[in-house]
């Protein structure tokens, strides 16, 4: 428990990073946050200032993939740090504690933390039939939701079933899976939608509600604007093939092997909000338009539904297309008919030819 | 060269126009009718002529207005209710609103309204006064609509309606009853052509019972132009045809066609072809006359009911085969010519070669206008529209713009195959001073007939 | 369902049916009209020969004619090619019909299909500047003549709008192009745009009518 009286300023002293590379690694989440570097000397105090954040993290309906990305790294980092400092008072995966007594610590975290503790949500929520179909230690995900949200300063969804339902919501959504914001609404909530969510986006919003006591500035669906804001197709290095009408058509042609646009083989970049063009996955290693397949949309509510990741944008989406021969058959009707009326309308006016 | 510009010309409302003098009051509205039994009759008649071709036509407007440009009267008065498309608004409202594909939509949510008396008698001017029908408008219209025809059938529902011009109303009624619009009836014909025969030692052929070609007249050369008589028996009796003129079948006008009774259209064209029929014809000759040659040549067989059992040309296609053919062999004349295309058997009629074929037998030189052959500009007067006084004064504006035309040419001689529009460069001649001449086509042929190359 | 969503799928079916079946009506419904025979001797064979000429004799104006409707013409053609180049080489719009024929073709640079959809959006607004000023039109012109610039318009405005970046949320803004696109098609069987299958019809019919007599049109 003594460790939790350190703040994060004498933490990190304690692990050898110098006031400089603290500073660094500061004005490098400002800047990814497009927070002014004259804030970044506060910013840095305030930090340093912190004490340990209580975070509690629970996993629902979910692949585990979020928590992947999350804790993925190939050398320490100061992320890495951060997340160290923080007190991971529940992560089921990642504790080494089971069972009765592990459920304790949520109950112990809570009490001693009502209404500061950070509530972390991945995976979506089912809604029917009484939220049965996710049941962690007989507690539907459901009631556990609604259960530890009470005492939350503040609930941060990660990924794109927390926020928005994701794969378990597509259709025909078996189980009326729901993302957080639909159940609980009567706490601050952030989104961080991604299939899977970026690490740094989740660096930046831990530093900035440990800095500033508060989540950063959102967007409509709630998520941060600082990685939101801008499309794929905003920010993609592979524009200038769009615009000069350079496109792979296919995924081993000569413009896929260029690697043109890939526009034509479905990219929903120009409708997808996330910060993956410029911050890339892995530590900046490579992201899926690099690797020459389109962007699928991950963080972007049912990217599941629409009629498919290989469909351009521009293309319509059809549901059945019998619809358009039975309205031709109609119109023949119709017109068959109107010719009926008129030629006896004619003949009623003309009293007959 | 006109030096005298319209807005100085006095009309002249008492001189007898077609025997029709200007009355104290114009009976433009015929008939005792109600409003209500008048729209009735409209829409008997608009009804009749909803088809398929006159459907299309009403659908594909887009109401770009490029026919008001080749309007004759648009293009003199400048008056956007004389755009070509404009004069056919009642009928079709009428048709999308009755006929149209989308008939029950507009009927139930009134987006067309009924046609109204009133607007009829507003369109009364447009349908009569400012169109001849002579097509100049299809000929730019980007959808190659046949507004022409149209009219036409729009005149029709106008007739019934009560609503002819009073003169057309006046000469129409005059020629279903007596057999000429201007007086020509049977005796008087039968005495001019004995008349011309003398005066001109030409050998008359009236009321045989059998020949191969009817010749037929139109009353304004039996009236006005009665050497156009003398000359096409000259010119028959040198090519040795069996012809004849005949009493019970002569009159090429066909002014039910004009004013749009299509009941007396038939009654008129019926006497011609049940003559011909009788006499066992093979071709029937029309005269120098446009509207006569779309009275029989294109509406007759309709009319009838079936095909007709003759063949029909106008003069100057009978004058252009037999110069082809070396039937006629003709003086060289030799002057420079311009030719006045009449609309109804050029552009209208198909005709158009005929009339050069002649000239060039001629040995004119011959000079073709600006907007000329094909693309000729109308006259203003066919139609019916030199019947009305009222609208003399567009028609001496458009007179104005033909003689512009024809004198940008630089010809010694003007030539035409139509009395109509003789008649109209006539009057108009003199009205505006022109201070040239119309020449019939038909009467220089026979004056340049090489008499001695007989066959 | 967002708003892009209704767009693309639903909006996008009811769209093509109505388009479908009003054209389908609308044809029909003229063409089972009742029409009567010509029972005029024609003077020559092959008229039909003349209807397939009538269908390109007016693609320009006889001569005469030129300084009169030339610029009209002109305007016309501009926004008629523009349309068309837009609609056929731009390639999200190519990608639209490629999904539904199963295959693509060469398309041209964004660059360029935006130059021509300014032009075709400028022509669009000069034709109805036209519209209002010449005494003509104006008095000939109804409600249909300016629903039909409108709902022509829409799709040019808000698709450059859209590649341009200007709305303020761009799947919005997507979604209003395509929702005006749809606007046109359900407007298109009911007013003036029928024209693009009336030209066929009347051209032809003209042609053949006037071969058939020998005069011209």
């Amino acid at each position: 428990m003594k460790e939790h009286d350190l703040t994060l300023g004498e933490e990190l002293r304690r692990q050898g990073i110098s006031r400089r590379s603290f500073l660094k690694f500061c004005a490098g989440v400002a800047s990814s946050m497009a927070i002014p570097a004259a804030m970044v000397p506060a910013m840095a105090d305030s930090l340093a200032q912190a004490r340990r954040q209580s975070v509690i993290m629970m996993a629902y309906q979910e692949c585990t993939g979020c928590l992947e990305s999350l804790t993925r790294s190939f050398a320490p980092t100061l992320e890495n740090l951060i997340f160290n400092f923080v007190s991971l008072d529940f992560q089921h995966t990642l504790q080494a504690a089971a069972g009765d007594q592990a459920i304790e610590a949520i109950q112990t975290a809570m009490e001693e933390n009502w209404g500061k503790y950070l509530l972390l949500v991945d995976g979506s929520i089912p809604l029917k039939d009484d939220g049965i179909y996710s049941v962690s230690h007989g507690q539907s995900h459901l009631d556990s939701l609604r259960e530890l949200s009470e005492g939350a300063a503040a609930i941060v969804s990660i990924g794109t079933c927390a926020s928005f339902g994701g794969v378990g919501a597509a259709n025909p959504n078996p189980t009326g899976a729901v993302g957080v914001d639909q159940i609980i609404t009567d706490k601050p909530i952030l989104n961080v939608p991604g299939c899977p969510p970026m690490p740094e986006v989740m660096t930046g919003v831990l530093t900035s509600f440990l800095a500033f006591g508060a989540l950063p500035e959102v967007d409509r669906l709630k998520r941060p604007k600082a990685f939101f804001a801008d499309t794929i197709h905003d920010r993609c290095y592979r524009r200038t093939f769009y615009d000069q009408g350079k496109f792979a058509y296919s995924f081993d042609d000569e413009g896929a092997r260029k690697g043109w646009c890939l526009y034509p083989l479905g990219c929903k970049g120009p409708i997808t909000h996330n910060a993956c063009a410029t911050l890339k996955f892995n530590q900046g290693v490579s992201w899926p338009i690099q690797s020459g397949h389109g962007c699928i949309g991950c963080s972007e509510p049912d990217f599941w539904d629409k009629e498919g990741f290989y469909k351009p944008l521009s293309a319509g989406q059809w549901g059945t297309a019998e619809g358009i021969a039975i309205a031709a058959a109609a119109g023949v009707a119709l017109g068959a008919a109107s010719a009926v009326m008129s030629r006896r309308n004619q003949d009623k006016i003309s009293g007959g030819k | 060269m006109s030096n005298t510009t319209v807005t100085e010309i006095e009309l002249d409302f008492e001189s007898k126009r077609f025997s029709v003098t200007k009355p104290e009051e114009r009976f433009d509205v015929q008939g005792d009718m109600t409003d209500d039994e008048r729209i009735e009759k409209a829409m008997v008649n608009f009804a009749k002529d909803f088809g398929r071709v006159s459907a299309t036509y009403m659908e594909a407007c887009i109401h770009c207005g490029a026919c008001a440009h080749a309007c004759p009267f648009y293009e003199a008065s400048g008056n956007p209710r004389h755009t070509p498309i404009w004069k056919l608004e009642p009928f079709k409202q009428a048709y999308k609103r009755e006929a149209g594909p989308l008939a029950f939509l507009y009927k139930t949510l009134n987006l067309k309204p009924k046609v109204t008396v009133d607007e009829l008698k507003e369109w009364q001017e447009l349908l009569y006064d400012t169109c001849t029908m002579c097509g100049r408008c299809t000929m730019i219209c980007p959808m190659s609509i046949d507004i022409a025809t149209l009219v036409g059938m729009a005149r029709h529902a106008m007739f019934h309606a009560g609503l002819v011009p009073h003169e057309l109303y006046t000469v129409t009624a005059k020629a279903q009853k007596e057999g000429s619009p201007l007086g020509a009836t049977p005796s008087v014909f039968e005495d001019r052509v004995e008349w011309m025969g003398d005066e001109h030692e030409v050998e008359m052929h009236i009321d045989e019972d059998q020949a191969d070609v009817l010749v037929l007249m139109s009353s304004i050369e039996i009236q006005k132009y009665p050497e156009s008589m003398a000359a096409t028996a000259k010119i028959l009796n040198h090519m040795g045809k069996s012809w004849t003129f005949r009493t019970d079948g002569y009159e090429a006008t066909n002014f039910g066609m004009l004013s749009g009774n299509t009941g007396w259209q038939k009654d008129m064209s019926m006497k011609v072809i049940a003559t011909a029929e009788k006499i066992g014809a093979k071709l029937v000759i029309l005269p120098e006359c446009g509207h006569a040659y779309q009275a029989l040549r294109w509406q007759g067989a309709n009319m009838y009911g079936k095909p007709l059992p003759f063949k029909i040309q106008h003069i100057s296609e009978f004058l252009a085969d037999a110069v082809d053919a070396g039937d006629l062999k003709l003086k060289t004349v030799n002057k420079s010519v311009a030719f006045h295309d009449p609309c109804q058997v050029s552009r209208r009629g198909g005709a158009t070669p005929a009339p050069r074929k002649v000239l060039e037998a001629l040995g004119v030189e011959l000079r073709e206008a600006e907007s000329g052959g094909n693309m000729n500009l109308c006259c203003g007067g066919g139609g019916g529209v030199i019947t009305i006084h009222r609208a003399d004064t567009l028609r001496y504006k458009i007179m104005a713009n033909k003689f512009r035309q024809l004198d940008s040419t630089g010809a010694e001689m003007m030539v035409t195959s139509c009395s109509n529009c003789r008649q109209n460069f006539d009057e108009s001649g003199e009205k505006l001073s022109w201070g040239k001449d119309m020449n019939s086509l038909l009467e220089l042929v026979a004056e340049n007939l090489v008499e001695d190359a007989k066959r | 369902m967002t708003l892009l969503d209704f767009a693309r799928g639903p909006a996008m079916q009811i769209a093509i049916i109505i388009f479908v079946v009003g054209i389908v009506w609308r044809l029909v419904g003229v063409w089972a009209l009742r029409q009567k025979k010509d029972l005029s001797e024609p003077r020559q064979k092959g008229a039909w020969i003349g209807g397939i000429k009538g269908l390109f004799v007016h693609a320009w104006p006889y001569k005469p004619f030129v300084p009169k409707v030339g610029t009209q013409y002109i305007v016309g053609y501009v926004i008629h090619l523009g349309l068309f180049i837009v609609l056929i080489f731009g390639t999200p719009h190519m990608l639209f019909f490629a999904d539904i024929v199963g295959f693509t073709w060469w398309t041209l640079p964004g660059g360029v299909i935006t130059a021509v959809a300014v032009v075709t959006t400028l022509a669009l607004f000069i034709a109805l500047i036209k519209r209002l000023v010449n005494p003509v039109q104006r008095m000939i012109s109804n409600f249909d003549d300016y629903a039909t610039w409108f709902v022509t318009t829409a799709p040019f405005v808000t698709g450059l709008m859209t590649t341009m970046g200007m709305w303020p949320h761009y799947e919005t803004g997507l979604a209003i192009h395509l929702l005006s696109v749809w606007l046109l098609l359900i407007y298109f069987p009911f007013g003036k745009l029928m024209h693009s299958f009336w030209f066929v019809v009347s051209r032809y019919t003209t042609g053949s009518r006037f071969a058939r007599r020998g005069g011209m049109a």
